[in-house]
């Protein structure tokens, strides 16, 4: 498994959000996470990135002897673990420029916590895949509009050459012509070998994606299964992926 | 909480008993004018409080306030030989004037910027107060008796008891205030300025507002410390009173009253306990003992790691151990003292009254201040039909033109709204959207063209006057008010409706209650209006990001527009939840709002549009009717593509 959650309680001071979520990420594979809003699929990703702490609960990354208890680590750590957060509202750095955020995603490369590789061409890569920010790759990050926000948000993530992405509603905002590069780009990524942890506004499409989907409801798991079974399902069909 | 109120209540009268008999429970004169000077630091730091605390602005010239006060007493006692019951109201009234003089030039800056100019005024007061010989005899300073009643000078108790009045008196003030539509405009202003003015609420006025009552307060003080001294002089008013002002609410805690009053007991007795080695030892002692024991509660309860609680631990017992290794403290003081605010400051970032909250109320640290049970949000028509009368287009856009030095954001580009119809607004990323809302609500003045509104112009009007003037507007970036409760959020919206002023809200007048009573009503049936009544009393900051969005879109209704305008509503909503949205956006409609719709789900826009307008690189591209939209060329190739994803 490359990420592994057991019994994970969490929430915001005396909001208690997540109440004993349990769930696998293998290596290599897309998981989704379905629900409504307010069942707690940001706060499991906040959870598991370090941004809030869990109140109690087991998060493991890594594969066997490699692996790793993140629950009480701080984010900086966890993110030299390699695994890459794209935030939901986008939190982009506003007052540098679109090249000098994403270098910055590869932060832990460039001081050597992670293998540093080729940043530069990685770099142009991350660009390659929305061209939109090639255009504004020298404007600062805050005059973008809210789509190339989230673009980039996305991109950043991919700088750090993460063993684990969680994309946290990586379409929202962007027009319909960009959702679909959205997927496009997902669904590259899988074929290079990222695991992707996945939230999506677009339930049914990230289903087609994914490999794996977990239903949450109020903070509890209600339902997991295979993708292609969940999708299929007739109550899931009902209340998460709409009429069309 | 219903258990709470007593024993608030029983502390409350238990509080005030201990400190009106303390004068002659003591019986010790240099005690008495201690707590005296407490009372006095007190009452300035709750104005303090409401700049700081509340607005979030830094004031680094209440000193000089302080001085104002001070020295308008003791000149208009010395030279016009005027009551305390003059001096006390002009030196309120003078200090407040000097703090609009102060606030008007200064509050167009903000951040580091603000603090340079306040602390250049607190200098100036200084400098101003040395050299003015004629006023204030300069540096050799002001001999001021006690006050003068009935041809009897006041006696030192007497003065203890008046100051203790004036304290609670300004107390249930500043509380009054706080818990108002005022206290609610500070602390929009400081969640989201950008969300105040489009609500109304002008964020240069109500931060010139909170700075002048918070001069006010120090003029109060000033006052009062000069018969409390019976003796003034230049050097008292300098930077050092200014820093440890600001430290003790740091140390106290921001947004309390209790924390104003600990930081000036802190700040007032700490040098004093630095004077005796035996107190300053059993002191340092206690503290030790205090933080251990209280790291090791945090500890069990899991709130914290060994790692964070060591530094304070070893910190503090070191302390302790070095005050028994020091023979005497005179060399050490300052040092001492300097260690100690830096623990403090760096380890109690929400003071010593939100720590302890923090760890005795674990898990429920801000109480519940609103009684729910007790309204019903019925009655009340939530949102205020609109007559569908006047101009045919609700608004007119003509040759926009917004110009970022080379980037034409918006070029050209002419708009017209039907009113009383919902218009959708498409078009890539970046092409130019929120820009329009931008200039719309006169968060951007065009760089070229005209906006008629209702048949007027207000290309140029502030964004506060354009949003009392009916269009209210949500953001695509949600831009609520953290730190208050959705119901709150929803209040500042119904900020256009309260006319009381500050002596209503001090005195408590039946016209204020109806109002603040009649909003709260309302306040919660809008709620109702987009399903969140259940959710009123939650900080807006631990909502789930599409209740936050209906919560911003019940803000904006709050401000009874002619026009709203919903920047990606759906934005992050999964099928459900957009259902729920489609039919608020059509009950808002059948209430004779006209809508301007931002959205990127063409589900949505399909459903309630009228009439579509698609941008593309800041110009207009396409408009008309859903359906042909959907159809046209140019549109499906910028901004629709083959829809493969979203309709798997």
């Amino acid at each position: 498994m490359m990420l592994s959650i057991k019994n994970l309680h969490a929430g915001y001071g005396k909001v208690k959000v997540l109440h004993g979520i349990s769930m696998d990420v293998p290596k290599a594979s897309v998981v989704t996470l379905i629900g409504s809003n307010g069942a707690g699929k940001t706060t499991t990703m906040r959870a598991i990135s370090g941004m809030i702490r869990p109140t109690s609960g087991e998060i493991t990354m890594g594969e066997g002897a490699q692996s790793k208890r993140i629950d009480a680590m701080d984010s900086h750590k966890i993110a030299r673990l390699g695994l890459a957060h794209s935030p939901e509202g986008r939190r982009v750095f506003a007052t540098m420029s679109v090249t000098d955020n994403l270098i910055l995603g590869a932060f832990p490369r460039l001081t050597w916590a992670r293998p540093r590789g080729d940043v530069n061409a990685d770099l142009e890569r991350a660009i390659d895949l929305f061209p939109r920010l090639k255009e504004r790759r020298h404007q600062l990050a805050g005059t973008l509009s809210g789509g190339e926000q989230q673009m980039l948000a996305m991109a950043r993530a991919i700088m750090l050459n993460p063993d684990l992405v969680l994309l946290d509603e990586p379409s929202m905002g962007l027009a319909p012509i960009l959702v679909e590069e959205v997927f496009r780009i997902i669904a590259r990524l899988k074929d290079e070998g990222v695991t992707m942890l996945l939230v999506e506004q677009f339930a049914a499409a990230a289903l087609n994606v994914a490999d794996y989907g977990y239903v949450l409801e109020n903070g509890h798991v209600a339902a997991h299964g295979p993708a292609g079974q969940l999708k299929n399902d007739p109550s899931v069909k009902a209340a998460y992926l709409g009429a069309s | 909480m219903k258990s709470a109120k007593p024993v608030k209540l029983a502390a409350a009268v238990l509080g005030l008993a201990a400190l009106a008999i303390f004068p002659i429970a003591s019986g010790n004169p240099y005690y008495i004018h201690l707590v005296e000077t407490i009372m006095i630091y007190a009452i300035l730091l709750f104005g303090l409080d409401i700049v700081v605390g509340y607005t979030g602005q830094v004031s680094l010239g209440h000193a000089g306030l302080f001085g104002v006060g001070a020295y308008t007493a003791g000149v208009l006692f010395i030279k016009l030989g005027m009551p305390f019951y003059v001096t006390a109201p002009l030196s309120i009234l003078v200090t407040a004037g000097f703090g609009a003089i102060l606030a008007l030039p200064a509050l167009r800056v903000s951040g580091p910027y603000l603090a340079m100019v306040t602390l250049a005024f607190g200098t100036i007061i200084q400098i101003l107060i040395n050299e003015m010989d004629f006023l204030t005899n300069g540096p050799m300073g002001l001999k001021i008796p006690k006050p003068i009643f009935a041809g009897h000078s006041m006696s030192e108790d007497g003065f203890y008891w008046l100051v203790a009045v004036l304290l609670v008196i300004s107390m249930i003030v500043v509380h009054r205030i706080l818990k108002s539509h005022l206290g609610r405009a500070f602390e929009a202003l400081r969640d989201s300025p950008i969300a105040s003015d489009c609500m109304g609420v002008s964020v240069y006025r109500y931060k010139v507002y909170a700075f002048v009552i918070s001069a006010g307060f120090a003029g109060l003080a000033g006052c009062l410390y000069s018969y409390s001294e019976q003796y003034i002089s230049p050097n008292t008013y300098n930077f050092e009173l200014t820093i440890l002002f600001l430290l003790a609410i740091i140390m106290g805690g921001r947004k309390t009253r209790t924390g104003a009053i600990l930081g000036s007991t802190i700040i007032v007795l700490l040098p004093k306990l630095l004077d005796d080695i035996a107190m300053f030892r059993s002191v340092a002692t206690v503290l030790a003992v205090v933080v251990a024991v209280g790291a090791v509660v945090a500890l069990v309860r899991k709130v914290t790691t060994l790692q964070k609680v060591l530094i304070p631990v070893a910190g503090t017992a070191g302390l302790a151990i070095f005050s028994f290794w020091i023979n005497a403290l005179t060399d050490w003081r300052l040092t001492i003292f300097g260690l100690m605010i830096l623990l403090v400051v760096y380890y109690l970032q929400d003071g010593v009254v939100g720590f302890v909250r923090k760890i005795v109320l674990h898990g429920r640290h801000r109480p519940v201040t609103i009684k729910t049970d007790e309204l019903s949000g019925e009655g009340h028509d939530a949102v205020i039909a609109i007559r569908s009368q006047g101009t045919e287009n609700i608004i007119d856009l003509r040759g926009i033109l917004m110009q970022f030095s080379g980037l034409k954001a918006l070029n050209n580009v002419n708009l017209s709204v039907r009113r009383g119809s919902i218009h959708g607004l498409i078009g890539p990323n970046g092409s130019g959207k929120s820009t329009m809302m931008n200039v719309l609500t006169g968060i951007y003045v065009p760089t070229a063209g005209s906006i008629d509104y209702d048949g007027e112009s207000i290309a140029g009007k502030t964004s506060s006057k354009i949003a009392l003037s009916g269009i209210a507007r949500t953001f695509q970036n949600v831009q609520l008010f953290g730190e208050m409760t959705a119901l709150e959020n929803v209040l500042v919206g119904l900020h256009h409706t309260f006319k009381a002023n500050l002596a209503d809200v001090g005195l408590m007048t039946p016209r204020y209650r109806r109002e603040e009573h009649a909003a709260r009503e309302r306040a919660f049936s809008m709620l109702r209006f987009v399903g969140l009544e259940a959710v009123a009393s939650e900080e807006a900051r631990n909502l789930p990001y599409g209740k936050q969005r209906l919560l911003e879109i019940a803000r904006a209704l709050a401000l009874d527009p002619q026009l709203l305008l919903l920047d990606e509503p759906a934005a992050g909503l999964t099928a459900p939840d957009i259902k729920e949205l489609v039919a608020i956006i059509r009950k808002v409609r059948a209430h004779g709002i006209t809508l301007i719709l931002i959205e990127h789900h063409m589900d949505v826009v399909m459903s309630v549009c009228d009439t579509v307008s698609v941008l593309d690189f800041g110009q207009k591209i396409a408009e008309g009717r859903p359906a042909d939209i959907q159809a046209d060329e140019r549109v499906i190739e910028a901004y629709l593509g083959g829809q493969a994803a979203t309709h798997a």
